[in-house]
């Protein structure tokens, strides 16, 4: 994951804390040293390296992962795509010379990549590249999952508040501090750090927000985003920050990358599809930032500056 | 709910000792099918935090199930079946187990260690091939018995010392067998951590069924949790097993109860005159997990996920050959240490061959499944965890005061 995890949680000690702490950060540490395919030793970098040449069995814990995965591929007609890495690498390499890829260059990126391109057998519990060249890559939902587990192995221990966030872009609380409606969680505005955009009280529930590192890159007289479509295979314009809430972290996650990429409308489709998700998004146009509330039950700064 | 007070009451007659004659024990064998199908079953006895990673593992192998669970503490029947992802069968008593599910051919066996004697001895005695935890005894006897029955059952028992199958631990041993750090006469290994060691108990009572690590009834303390992988280390490196050991340790930086050290250091001298110091602080991070392998012409350091060679200025007592000193020299690896500062630059590291990158563990757990298919010893077997398994033993008695001994007083004449 490559990212910070901070945990708030109220025990009857510190010692009980600690250990309650440590118990989750254990289960984080699990989760990251079997999804991270920057490691050589995961099993998502063992799969990786085997499933063009045939099927490859994996536990049921991360092909439950890898088929919801590719299931959000499905339901956001490919905005949210656990193969998109050849393409972000392709664009990544050429945005440090300044320059575009050439059409060659993206075909062949694009060649690589496809979420319908990776075959599942339920019943064999086996995962199969359909082309080469195929990398799956969770940094999507890998947060958002070590997230949720963190909060199972807490719940298992009886904790019932506790905040769990990662990176500071997703968050998953556990119940609400005594006499309080949740946990305060501020949805910042992208224009001006110290204003809010709105506040969030979070229980039992996540929230994860894409964009918010206001990170753009400039080619051409063009403002684009880092974040790829893996559709057309350019970076995606328009949209500058998305908050989604949802009842899982892994939910919030892809949810928040699928509709950044899709925009308003599908967007709006694809949380209204999804049971308890709520989401609000700033869209830019023409230097005008508009905010667009989807289920959104909290108060919002409408005009977003 | 059954405590673990209950649970050595009523195991006491099988501890130690085979329950089965030799006429019975052939008896099992021959009912118990011996030949291994695509399909391989395992059950687990003790479903704790090691079980059920193990468990994930053994998933990922093809033709691999786990049909059965055993654990004396209820709540783990759900987790391990949370990641077996059926309703796997599930006993509080190991020998219900190794009774009702006759579809098993092999036991993972991670409980307790004052509990493994018992548990795999019993299932190798049953016809199962065994996957048995380090250290795979808490005492001599113990290790005695386990390596006894498991070369007399005509099953495979490997030892869960998995970086015997760490590609780059294996190079590496290769590389230093052909002499490129010259005569190796030390290894440093290192396990430090900073916590308390301690998990989350949901009631007072179930203190020491839980945090049984903490107790000497059960456990050989960090020596055995943590130092049994670098003692394999220093017992493969040196092919040999150490003869005596120096010990120490203390309760520094946890006084809560606990009756097993959170530091303790430990020297073991090999008979061909090599020498390992271990050391395990759960107090600073700051070194982690390494093994540093030192000769007279170059280093390795060993970590849970990769490794370096580092190369000695060329001195008179350097045994490197010139090839790999140019190496050295072309990587800036070595002649650039500065008098007796510390070497800080970069060293070489071990290149993992593409494709043969992996978990040790997963594959160690792979290459257990492969011995049964095809018949073949595995590399870490009991001979493997005997030796660490002792060593820790009689390490410990040294670091619990007796500071000094010999392992000759304390062994029968084997190996």
């Amino acid at each position: 994951m490559g990212t910070t995890v901070e945990i708030y949680l109220y025990a009857s000690s510190g010692e009980r804390a600690a250990e309650l702490l440590e118990a989750a950060f254990a289960e984080i540490e699990r989760v990251e040293a079997a999804l991270s395919a920057y490691r050589p030793t995961s099993e998502i970098s063992r799969i990786n390296a085997t499933a063009a040449r045939a099927p490859v069995v994996t536990d049921p814990e991360v092909f439950g992962l890898i088929a919801l995965a590719l299931d959000y591929g499905r339901r956001s007609d490919g905005a949210f795509d656990i193969t998109v890495g050849p393409l972000v690498k392709a664009w990544g390499f050429f945005r440090a010379d300044g320059c575009h890829p050439s059409p060659a260059e993206l075909s062949e990126a694009r060649a690589k990549i496809g979420w319908q391109r990776v075959a599942l057998d339920h019943a064999e519990r086996t995962i199969r590249f359909l082309t080469p060249g195929i990398e799956l890559d969770l940094g999507g939902i890998g947060k958002g999952f070590a997230l949720d587990r963190a909060a199972h192995i807490l719940r298992r221990h009886g904790v019932t508040t506790a905040l769990l966030g990662a990176g500071r872009s997703s968050y998953l609380a556990i119940g609400a501090p005594s006499g309080t409606e949740g946990w305060a969680i501020t949805v910042p505005d992208p224009s001006d750090s110290a204003r809010a955009l709105s506040e969030v009280q979070l229980r039992d529930r996540s929230l994860s927000t894409s964009g918010a590192d206001q990170k753009y890159f400039d080619l051409d007289g063009r403002r684009y985003s880092h974040v790829i479509d893996p559709r057309t295979g350019q970076p995606t314009t328009g949209m500058i920050q998305v908050t989604v809430t949802a009842l899982t972290a892994i939910d919030s996650d892809a949810l928040s990358t699928a509709v950044f990429v899709l925009g308003p409308e599908r967007g709006a489709d694809l949380i209204e599809d999804t049971a308890g998700a709520t989401a609000l998004l700033v869209a830019g146009y023409e230097g005008e930032h508009r905010v667009v509330a989807i289920e959104w039950s909290e108060a919002f700064d409408p005009r977003g500056r | 709910m059954m405590k673990r007070r209950e649970f050595v009451t009523a195991s006491a007659a099988t501890a130690g000792a085979s329950l089965l004659g030799i006429d019975a024990m052939a008896e099992t064998l021959a009912n118990r099918r011996t030949w291994v199908s695509d399909e391989i079953n395992v059950g687990v006895i003790g479903v704790g935090s090691r079980g059920k990673y193990m468990m994930r593992l053994f998933l990922r192998i093809p033709g691999v199930r786990v049909t059965a669970l055993c654990d004396v503490y209820e709540p783990r029947f759900a987790e391990g079946r949370e990641i077996t992802g059926e309703d796997t069968p599930a006993y509080r008593d190991y020998r219900q187990m190794l009774d009702s599910a006759s579809e098993l051919n092999a036991v993972i066996v991670a409980s307790p260690l004052s509990f493994h004697g018992e548990h795999m001895v019993a299932s190798l005695e049953r016809g199962l091939h065994v996957y048995g935890e380090k250290a795979i005894g808490l005492t001599v006897d113990d290790c005695n018995a386990i390596v006894r029955v498991a070369q007399n059952s005509g099953r495979w028992f490997q030892t869960g010392l998995q970086y015997r199958y760490a590609p780059w631990y294996r190079e590496a041993i290769d590389r230093i067998r052909t002499g490129e750090i010259g005569r190796v006469t030390h290894v440093y290994g290192y396990w430090h951590r900073n916590y308390n060691w301690r998990r989350p108990v949901p009631d007072p009572s179930l203190e020491r069924l839980i945090n049984w690590r903490l107790y000497r009834e059960y456990s050989g303390g960090l020596l055995a949790e943590l130092g049994s992988h670098q003692i394999d280390v220093a017992n493969w490196i040196f092919d040999e097993a150490p003869t005596s050991v120096i010990g120490t340790g203390g309760i520094t930086f946890y006084h809560d109860g606990r009756e097993t050290f959170d530091n303790v250091q430990a020297v073991f001298t090999y008979p061909s005159g090599g020498t390992h110091v271990f050391s395990s602080i759960i107090g600073n991070h700051n070194v982690g997990y390494q093994v540093n392998v030192y000769g007279t012409g170059g280093s390795v350091k060993l970590t849970l996920e990769d490794g370096t060679f580092y190369y000695e200025p060329a001195r008179a007592n350097s045994a490197v050959p010139q090839e790999l000193i140019e190496r050295g020299v072309h990587t800036s690896a070595t002649l650039s240490t500065r008098g007796d500062m510390p070497y800080r630059g970069p060293g070489l590291p071990i290149e993992v061959p593409e494709g043969e990158a992996g978990n040790p563990t997963f594959l160690a757990a792979a290459s257990f499944i492969e011995s049964m298919r095809n018949n073949a010893r595995p590399f870490a077997d009991e001979q493997v965890g005997w030796r660490s398994a002792v060593a820790v033993a009689l390490g410990n008695r040294a670091i619990r005061g007796e500071r000094h001994v010999e392992f000759a007083e304390h062994l029968e004449a084997k190996e």
